[in-house]
């Protein structure tokens, strides 16, 4: 929801993550995976919304409210395929801002 | 840190120190014996021709309680369907035999069968907490696209109530068993 008190903001973790995989899977490939095992796991009533905010082919950073960053990483973790691609995901790590995510675990 | 794994990859992947494979010849990593057993007469023949790290995987709540009475076994693996009841978790405690929990199961099955893989886990590592039994988290991969680094595997399982910590104390002892020679047993070693 647009213009929210400060207070009443949800706050935001970012979590990085890289995709090994037969082939390069692009963004909407990915965004679809992680949307399904979320309401697979968690059930619509659970659902998290997260945005992609970006990828490259193998690593990116999801933005997700806080509370809800276990449940995307769960997500990720049991993700084994990406239309019909296998692929073996890795959480990087989890971060409060994207640029520290960035730096620590996106740059090398 | 220590992967029970089913396949032998070419190289050690994430931070993990090193792996034991079971059901494939190795060079590279420890080798383990993995034995499937349908009843406890298939057990006993197996256990007598079997050797070395010695995990036992079935299906069968009494081969379960039967292999944790061994001393030859190390491990109670685990299988999508593998059926542990609360006094095997009891022995295990008593017997030092350490219960392998791994991710694979729950990567491989969906809907209704993940539902009762869930609850079936919680109310493992509730047996396990009261008893304070060995267990492990693993990944259980059985290829290259099961593995997952130890702290995306623990993350998983705290979900589910697993003690991390106390994982991690019985991997490091595990290690120690495996790969210390001054060691002996626990509060015992050679200085």
């Amino acid at each position: 929801m647009k213009g929210l008190p400060p207070s009443l903001k949800d706050r935001k973790r970012y979590i990085a993550f890289q995709l090994y995989s037969e082939r390069e899977l692009n963004e909407r490939e990915v965004i679809q995976a992680i949307t399904n095992k979320i309401i697979d796991l968690y059930g619509e009533f659970g659902y998290e919304m997260f945005k992609l905010i970006e990828f490259d082919g193998k690593r990116g950073i999801i933005s997700v409210k806080a509370e809800g960053k276990d449940k995307v990483k769960n997500a990720l973790t049991l993700i084994d395929r990406i239309s019909d691609v296998r692929v073996l995901p890795i959480v990087l790590g989890v971060s409060g801002t994207i640029k520290s995510c960035k730096k620590k675990y996106l740059e090398v | 840190m220590i992967d029970l794994i089913r396949f032998n990859p070419e190289k050690i992947y994430f931070n993990y120190s090193n792996y034991i494979v079971f059901g494939e010849e190795t060079d590279k990593f420890v080798n383990g014996c993995m034995i499937i057993a349908r009843d406890v007469n298939e057990l006993r023949r197996k256990l007598k021709e079997s050797d070395g790290i010695i995990g036992v995987a079935s299906e069968s709540i009494k081969v379960n309680r039967e292999a944790v009475m061994r001393k030859k076994v190390d491990f109670l693996l685990d299988l999508k369907r593998r059926r542990i009841d609360y006094s095997t978790v009891k022995l295990s405690a008593e017997k030092d035999v350490i219960i392998e929990i791994s991710l694979s199961k729950f990567i491989e099955s969906k809907g209704v069968e993940r539902a009762r893989l869930f609850d079936e886990t919680k109310t493992l590592f509730k047996i396990i907490k009261k008893f304070d039994a060995p267990f492990i988290l693993t990944s259980g991969a059985n290829n290259f696209y099961h593995l997952r680094p130890y702290r995306q595997i623990s993350d998983f399982f705290k979900m589910l109530g697993a003690d991390v910590k106390r994982a991690l104390y019985w991997m490091e002892r595990l290690g120690r068993r495996l790969f210390d020679d001054r060691y002996i047993m626990n509060g015992l070693e050679i200085i």
